[in-house]
């Protein structure tokens, strides 16, 4: 084994190899940065240049894009409220309070150090862990999916903000839109139109709902403000701060790396549970989402750490977990290598390789993060008067490119007036966000499992796995229940108390 | 306020929950007359989650009340007269509409790229800030086009030529590119 290690790692050092991790890396940060400009996109388009290239450097050059541009969707989510990729949706809940509070270079740090950091630790449990976890995601079926959507779901109490209802209302109008469009048995729902039967991209109701609000704010408020730009303010993060954040680095990483070696999950559900987790844990729960750097922490290492362990059921299995590694899937048979058990007998080299390229590209994420991070701080300097409607051309442009469809710039505008409508009523847009995205898979896998169990229920409880969920969700029901209650109790005592004074 | 607050957003909620489950669902869901095994029909999840909405909604609006009581100078203005009071404001967003829906229709006869000039410049002119003038047309007629060239260069897009224009500007920015 050490001759081969030693022998990978002299076939990965060369410059070529660091070459194409760099501009890999480079490159999909300032895609993801872009709203409307994807990781699969970025991946598709560098795929025909990967012909020309030898097999471990065209597959380096894709995963550096692929990390990049998860880690680059956290830059816009923080400093212009546009997650530039669907897995920084939730960096957006608290790094753009921060850097409205003159905190977006902080939030930018801490964005980079625990990506990196859960990018590395996705990428040792690439090399140490491939083949366990792989086994272990296998055992993961529609039931126990079903069983961890639900739990991922209960989050929607916890960040509904003032009031409890008015989160699950926008939970609701979020599943419900989810629902828009052909259903995994080929019936359509809810298709008013043509454009419709296609279900609406989650990419324009992402933006539409965060990124446009601001803007029909200012314009139909003009508040005075309107013309100063963001304060960057302080840049630096302290010691004592990361420290704060270290838990919930190390819990998102390896949540990140657990659900994204089960196929079909992907870093953005990675994100949003290891947020959920953190706000159900940290003595700052309270504050995530008024701007609490422990939530940017939380949210970007679970999706950094998903992206490595994406690989692992595609090399050790050959299951292309989600869009991207199915383009990686066919990088590789292009270059002559079929993922799954046998390469890790006839081409071990190349597998060992590919793992040590792997772990550099974390610190190759470190520097291409810092320094793009930096010149991108440069748009907080920018007045809003500017920046705003810009931002909304930007991303009528970015959303256009998906997929040369008019219907979904209409989405993007449709989602703006909704989400601007849902701020003036005090509804949380966060739990809209959080249903959009869970609530198909959510829904799917309840399906698939009843139509495999031919209705039986006791589907959802024959695994520990499922059981281990479950017990979760109701202790997390019963909980808020609980505090609700007792919300309400001292309200009533308030009142009641003032009422005695007067 | 904050009752006024709640107390619309329960009532529109209920409004559009009611019109999912009683009008929506039962057009615009189709049940497929065969389901293989068992498998849940396609209007069992929109159907829990529109009963859920219209509950919460409800209780949105049941839960002003108590607080109304408490309060009486939050109790909840009329409509009508809030929308007297917000006069400015509501024209205002009425004209961000009427902008959004001037593109979105507007767009397949002037092209894609005049179109988005266009509404870039009207929403420099709606912010009502005009001390960087040079900035905001400059901005206007520059930035839509820069993004034009990357977006065709990059992700070869095709945007939309415009029926009044087909060929000519489309054209012209195509030989732009060109000689970039």
């Amino acid at each position: 084994m050490w001759n081969e290690l030693l022998y990978a790692f002299d076939a990965v050092a060369t410059l070529p190899n660091f070459l194409a991790m760099f501009a890999g890396i480079w490159a999909g940060v300032i895609i993801g940065a872009i709203p409307g400009m994807t990781g699969t996109m970025a991946v598709t388009l560098a795929l025909p240049f990967t012909f020309y290239l030898p097999p471990v450097t065209s597959i380096l050059l894709l995963v550096a894009l692929y990390k990049g541009s998860t880690y680059g969707g956290s830059i816009s989510a923080i400093l212009i409220k546009t997650p530039g990729t669907a897995s920084a949706a939730c960096t957006v809940l608290d790094g753009y309070p921060l850097a409205r509070a003159g905190k977006g270079g902080k939030a930018l740090n801490m964005a980079l150090i625990s990506s990196c950091i859960g990018d590395f630790i996705s990428n040792i449990s690439l090399f140490f862990l491939a083949i366990p976890l792989a086994a272990f995601a296998l055992r993961i079926g529609p039931p126990e999916f079903f069983m961890l959507m639900a739990f991922s779901l209960t989050i929607v109490a916890s960040i509904s903000g003032r009031s409890l209802v008015l989160g699950i209302i926008s939970a609701c109008l979020g599943l419900l839109l989810a629902t828009v469009g052909e259903d995994i048995y080929g019936s359509y729902r809810f298709a008013l139109s043509e454009d419709m039967k296609s279900g609406l991209g989650m990419v324009p109701v992402l933006i539409g709902l965060f990124a446009l609000p601001e803007l029909i704010k200012m314009v139909v408020f003009r508040p005075e403000e309107n013309n100063a730009a963001l304060k960057l303010g302080d840049n630096r993060l302290t010691l004592s701060e990361f420290r704060g954040s270290i838990k919930s680095i190390c819990r998102g990483s390896l949540i990140g790396v657990v659900l994204g070696a089960i196929p079909g999950i992907g870093p953005s559900t990675a994100a949003f549970f290891s947020y959920s987790e953190a706000r159900r844990t940290s003595k700052n729960g309270d504050k995530f989402g008024e701007g609490e750097l422990e939530g940017v922490a939380a949210s970007e290492s679970a999706n950094n750490g998903a992206c490595g362990a994406t690989m692992i059921p595609l090399m050790a299995l050959g299951v292309p977990g989600d869009v991207i590694t199915g383009v990686m899937l066919g990088a590789f048979m292009i270059h002559g290598l079929t993922p799954g058990p046998l390469l890790f007998q006839n081409n071990i080299g190349e597998v060992y390789a590919l793992f040590i390229g792997i772990l550099f590209s974390s610190v190759f994420l470190f520097i291409a993060g810092k320094v793009t991070a930096n010149a991108f701080t440069k748009i907080s300097r920018i007045p809003q008067t500017l920046l705003l409607p810009c931002i909304l051309i930007l991303c009528v442009y970015g959303i256009y490119s998906i997929g040369a469809s008019p219907f979904d710039v209409t989405v993007l505008l449709v989602m703006g007036v909704v989400g601007f409508l849902m701020m003036l009523l005090n509804i949380p847009a966060a739990p809209f966000l959080i249903a959009f995205i869970l609530g198909p898979m959510f829904e799917d896998n309840m399906r698939r499992s009843l139509a495999i169990s031919r209705g039986d229920l006791g589907v959802f409880f024959q695994s520990w796995i499922s059981w281990g969920f479950f017990v979760l969700t109701v202790l997390f029901v019963v909980l808020t229940i609980r505090r609700e209650w007792k919300k309400w109790r001292e309200k009533r005592d308030v009142a009641n108390n003032a009422t005695s004074a007067s | 306020m904050n009752q006024n607050r709640d107390f619309y957003a329960g009532l529109l909620a209920t409004a559009f929950f009611a019109i999912v489950l009683f009008v929506l669902i039962p057009i615009y869901v189709k049940v497929p007359s065969f389901i293989p095994g068992f498998a849940p029909p396609p209007d069992m999840w929109p159907r829990v989650v529109a009963i859920i909405g219209l509950v919460m909604g409800i209780l949105a609006v049941v839960l002003t009340f108590p607080k109304m009581r408490e309060a009486s100078r939050q109790q909840v203005t009329g409509l009508g007269s809030r929308i007297i009071s917000h006069k400015t404001l509501i024209a205002r967003f009425v004209a961000v509409l009427i902008v959004f829906a001037a593109f979105v229709f507007g767009m397949p006869m002037v092209g894609f790229v005049p179109a988005t000039i266009l509404m870039l410049g009207v929403l420099f002119v709606m912010t009502g800030n005009f001390d960087r003038k040079f900035w905001m047309i400059g901005l206007a007629l520059v930035f839509p086009v820069l993004l034009y060239l990357l977006f065709t260069e990059v992700t070869h897009t095709p945007f939309p030529e415009g029926m009044l224009f087909s060929g000519r500007l489309s054209g012209s920015l195509s030989d732009l590119v060109t000689l970039i």
